[in-house]
Formats: structure tokens, sequence, C-alpha cells
């Protein structure tokens, strides 16, 4: 990885000169980081917690029942994280999760071929089904948030406000207001809360998945490509990139992964939460923006992400078992935010964007 | 210089016809003698009740270096992105590696090797120096991998490197994001693009407007070295006396009209202005 140029040992030869730029050691540079910042906040925060709550908090139910609730979090921050990297927003991945699990919900019981006893003779069908119907909605609703963007050019802050308010009425209108439940109980049993050794399944659904976004970031030309967007839209046209198409391709990236929490969230609970999604999309902004992902575009930090839901986390359950109104969660994170985004802009390691 | 005094009128009274036709084309490469990398030919190019070019040409030989010299609303800029390909010539023809072509994009004019070197640079600022010489150009990894489009960073690193030392550029760093880089690291790698990705011809918009005095001479520097290579330079620029001095050719666009088309060599800073600011058009067009 070490790629510095070493100048010509004729050193009269050079053309520009080097003062501008000192080259920090790696380590430096990692540990500098706003993710490990907020890495370091996070762990700090579960010690605390832990030796406050006298051994509750740091049991292992505790962990894995705040595991299961940043998994679906973490999806809709990681997706997040790539669409601010490109410049564009999204405020409709909780609208989409929701609509998501309800056409999956429905179409599982639509297919389903039930035994008297409310068993299912085509069990694996109906998982099938839905996981299909969950992952095809959630794409569609991106592919449709893609279009408006990218295609049709309207801010993307407008569209997914304009997609939020559709996809959530049209939930509410196939569920008929009313959560759609009735599921078959394995989705639960088998996937929703099962444990690999002490972890939930979904977990590491969401981890694996979460790596793989973070490799894309890092080391394709995808992930190039969404930072070049992201970083200055009109050079990435003038280099010859196919912005619009990409940012197609992202949006429908983001619904897939809001598809996915989608059926997490259908076999966490066996039933869809119409009423459980209103804050995702924000709190997915909080959690990617906390974790060093810029704004502007341009910079994507997928474990700033991770440690970013994690701080969320941690503070809604640390204060529940600490007795504390967990609304004071919401005011803490709110904090975290502005600080973590405050110290960025008074540091010396803010520079001059051109 | 009094030679190239009585020069510029002569040239003045010719335009339309015998504009793109240089007389003395061996000049600066004798080399690369007829082989055209660039040209335009008549161009005409309306935008509504905008006439933006009447009869523009151009003529940029390998190795040759033609300075494109107008006042503001000349139509410089149009006829600039006539050869990026951004815009479609209404009338006129274009030339690059002696075909005539079309070119309908951007990526029309690269894949004739022909690249820009934008006036903003147009390079991604929160992107590495390896990162942007490739974008849209990435090297993947050969196998599955690159199937997958994980890229060949090693392989990009090590051709920016070359392709750096070749035009005599140091950088400190190849992974510092390029807003860490100062305003003439900045042209030197976008210069340094351009030319990696062009096989025929490049074209500079402004290089100098936004550089210091050590700074421009050392882009006109490049400019050289580009041209030596066997491209052609198309160097759009204000900063006459400066461009003047490295360029082999002058094309003077007055009116969307090109009115001087002349070595570099019998011209000097104030013929320039004076065909720029329409010293002579306007007698003969009286």
């Amino acid at each position: 990885m070490s790629t510095q140029t070493q100048a010509p040992p004729d050193g009269a030869s050079s053309s520009v000169d080097t003062r501008a730029v000192a080259v920090r050691p790696l380590w430096l540079r990692v540990l500098t980081t706003r993710a490990a910042a907020i890495l370091a906040l996070d762990v700090v925060l579960f010690v605390v917690f832990a030796v406050q709550s006298g051994g509750p908090f740091a049991s292992e139910a505790n962990i894995q029942s705040l595991l299961l609730s940043a998994t679906e979090a973490l999806l809709l921050a990681v997706g997040l994280a790539m669409l601010l990297g490109a410049g564009i927003f999204d405020l409709s991945l909780g609208a989409n999760l929701v609509l998501s699990s309800v056409v999956g919900a429905k179409l599982m019981l639509a297919v389903a071929d039930r035994t008297p006893d409310g068993g299912y003779r085509n069990l694996s069908t109906v998982v099938a089904i839905g996981v299909v119907g969950c992952l095809v909605t959630g794409m569609l609703f991106g592919l449709v948030n893609g279009l408006l963007v990218a295609y049709l050019k309207i801010n993307a802050l407008i569209a997914t406000l304009g997609t939020l308010g559709i996809g959530t009425g049209l939930a509410y209108v196939i569920s008929g207001g009313a959560d759609v439940g009735g599921l078959p109980t394995e989705i639960q049993s088998d996937f929703g809360l099962l444990t690999f050794g002490a972890v939930p399944v979904p977990a590491v659904v969401a981890v694996v998945i979460t790596a793989g976004v973070f490799v894309c970031v890092r080391y394709t030309r995808f992930g190039s490509r969404t930072l070049a967007i992201g970083s200055s839209p009109s050079a990435a046209e003038r280099v010859g990139i196919r912005v619009p198409r990409h940012l197609l391709r992202l949006a429908v990236l983001a619904g897939l992964l809001a598809g996915i929490a989608s059926f997490i969230d259908l076999s966490h609970f066996i039933s869809t939460s119409l009423n459980g999604h209103s804050n995702d999309a924000l709190n997915a902004v909080t959690a990617a923006v906390i974790g060093g992902t810029l704004l502007e575009g341009g910079k994507v930090s997928v474990l700033g992400a991770v440690w970013g839901t994690g701080l969320a986390v941690i503070l809604q359950g640390g204060l529940v078992i600490a007795g504390v109104s967990s609304y004071y969660q919401l005011m803490a994170v709110g904090v975290v935010l502005i600080l973590a985004v405050g110290v960025d802009r008074f540091s010396h390691l803010r520079r001059a964007r051109t | 210089m009094s030679t190239a005094r009585r020069r510029a009128p002569d040239a003045d009274e010719a335009p339309p016809e015998g504009a793109a036709q240089p007389p003395q084309a061996t000049e600066a490469s004798p080399g690369a003698a007829t082989k055209v990398a660039i040209a335009a030919e008549h161009v005409g190019k309306r935008f509504g009740h905008v006439e933006a070019l009447r009869d523009a040409s151009l003529r940029a030989e390998r190795g040759q270096i033609v300075a494109l010299f107008g006042d503001n609303g000349a139509g410089k800029s149009t006829f600039l992105r006539i050869l990026q390909g951004i815009h479609q010539p209404d009338a006129g023809r274009l030339v690059v590696d002696d075909q005539p072509v079309s070119m309908t994009s951007v990526r029309d004019a690269q894949a004739l090797g022909v690249d820009t070197v934008h006036q903003d640079l147009s390079l991604a600022p929160d992107l590495s120096v390896v990162d942007n010489m490739f974008v849209g150009h990435e090297v993947l990894r050969r196998g599955p991998l690159g199937r997958m489009g994980v890229l060949d960073r090693r392989e990009m690193t090590e051709r920016t490197e070359a392709a750096l030392r070749e035009l005599s550029i140091n950088l400190p760093s190849l992974t510092v994001p390029i807003s860490d880089l100062s305003g003439g690291q900045r042209q030197a790698v976008a210069v340094a693009r351009a030319v990696m990705w062009s096989s025929t011809a490049v074209l500079m918009d402004e290089p100098t407007a936004a550089l210091g005095a050590r700074q421009s001479e050392l882009v006109c520097d490049l400019m050289r070295t580009v041209a030596g290579r066997g491209l052609g330079v198309v160097v759009v620029s204000h900063d006459l006396p400066r461009i003047l001095a490295i360029a082999d050719r002058v094309v003077i666009l007055f009116r969307g009209r090109t009115a001087l088309d002349v070595p570099a060599a019998d011209l000097t800073v104030p013929d320039v202005v004076a065909t720029m600011v329409g010293y002579g058009q306007e007698e003969s067009a009286a």
C-alpha cells in the first residue's frame, strides 16, 4: 500500500514544489479518523454503562439485544453512506423498509398453504417468496428514487421526501392500516432470533454485507467512481463516467439494503411494524455523518457508520438499563452529532475544499 | 519584430478561405510534418439567435503547440467545446489524427485520443492522485476479483509514477487526496492525466490562469514536453506573453471567425492584442 513517490536522485529536475504535503504514517492517519474517535466513544460508553449497571448491561442477552436492534439501522446507515458519498440523499429508507416488509408479508400470506393446525405445507416456498418480495420491493423503491434523482434531476431531498410519503401511504393502503401478522414462526426461530455462537444471525448477515460495502468503497471501481461523483459531479461527467447510470445503481443498492433490513424486521417480530420506522432514515443519516461520512459527498466512512450506529444503540440500551428515560438518548445522540461535526469544522484537519 | 508587424495585417486580408491551411506547416516538427493531430475547418455554430462561431479554423499538427487567443465573447469556449466533442458544429468539419470525424460526446473525443485539461482542472478533490489519474479509465485486477470490479491500485500507482516521471513531475505522495496538493501540483496532475489518456491531442483551457509566475513557467515547460512527445497541443489562454513564447502557431478568433493563423514567431503581444480587439477587422469589413 505504500505508494510514496521518491523524488529522482537528481532533485534539480523537480518541477513541482513538494512543500505542501507532509505524509503521515498509516497508523496515525487511522487513529485520527472520526471512525476511530467514535469507536473509542462507543467503548467508553459501553464500559461506563457496564460498570454503572453492575453487570446486566454487559450480559450476553443484553449484548444480543443491542446487536439485534443495531442490525437494521446498520444496513440503512451503510446504504445511506454510499448515497451520501455520491452526494445524494435519501429520506425514504424507513418508508422503503416498511413498504418492503408489508409487501413481503402479504406475499407470504398469499402463497401460504396452511394446515388446519396452523402449520405450513409449503414453508420453504413461503419463505423464499417472502425474501424475494422484500428484496425486490426494496430495489424497486430504490429504482424509483434513482430515476427521479438521476434522470429527472429532481433534488434528492425533495424526491425522497415525496417517495417517503408515497411509500408510507402505500404500505398503509396495502396493509389496511394494521400490522400484517401470522407469518410463519420459523422465520423467527430459524433466522430472526437464531444465534450463531453468541451472535444473532441477522447481525452476522449485516456485518457480512457491511464488510462487502467497505470493500466496495475502498477497493473497487464502483466505489472509486461513487466518490468521484460525490467529490465533483462535473469532473466525473467530464472524465466520461455515466453519472446518472451510476446514481441509479447506487439508489437500487441502497434500496436492496433496505429490502434486506425489511425481511430481518419481519423475522424479528413475525409481523410488520408499520409505526416503528418513522425515524429510521434520519437515524441512518445521523449514524453515517457521526462516523465521518461527508454530507457534501466525496467521503464515505463505512466503519464510521458502524460505530455511529453502535453509539445510538449503546446510548439507548444503556440509558434504559440505568433507569433514565430513553428520551435522553435522542438528546445525547443529537449532542454527539453536533459535537462530532462541529469539532471537525474547527480542527485543522478541515481542509479548504475546492 | 518589424517584419512581424508587417506580417500580421497581411494575414488579416486572407482569413476566411485560407485560414485553415497554414502555408509553412513544417516549422515546428519536421519529423511529423503532415500529421494533423486535431483540426477544425470553417466551423460554424449557432445557439438560437446567437452565432457563436461563423468561420473558425484551427490546425494543430503532432508536436505543435497552437495558441488560441481571442477576446471575451470571440467564441474560444465554444470552439474548444466543439474540439472536445461537447458541442457539435452546424457547419464545417473536424479532423482528428488525419481523419475526418464527427464527435457527439466527450467519450467520442476520448476514444479518438483527444483529452482536455479544464480550467477548473476537473479533478475530484477527495480522491487520491492515483485514483484521479485513472478515474473513468480504472485498471482492474486480473481474474475473478477483476470481474467483480476490484481495482489494481498497484498497477495504477506504477503507471501514475511512470507518467509523472515522464513529465518530470514530482509529488510527495500519490495517495494523498488532491485537496492536499498546491495549485501547481494539481495543475500538473491534471496535465499528466490528460497526457496519459490522449494519443493525438491535448486541449488546455487557461492552464496558467490560477497559477503564480513560477508555476506558470513549469506548466509551460510541461506543454513543451507534451508536444515533444508527438501530441498536438491546443491551448486557450489570456496569458499572451507566456503562451506566445512557447507556441508554434497562433490562431486568433474575432467575433466567431479565425482572424489570424500564423506562426507564433512572427507575432508580438501588441500584434495579438490588436487582432483580438478587431483592429484591421473593422477596416476589411468596411
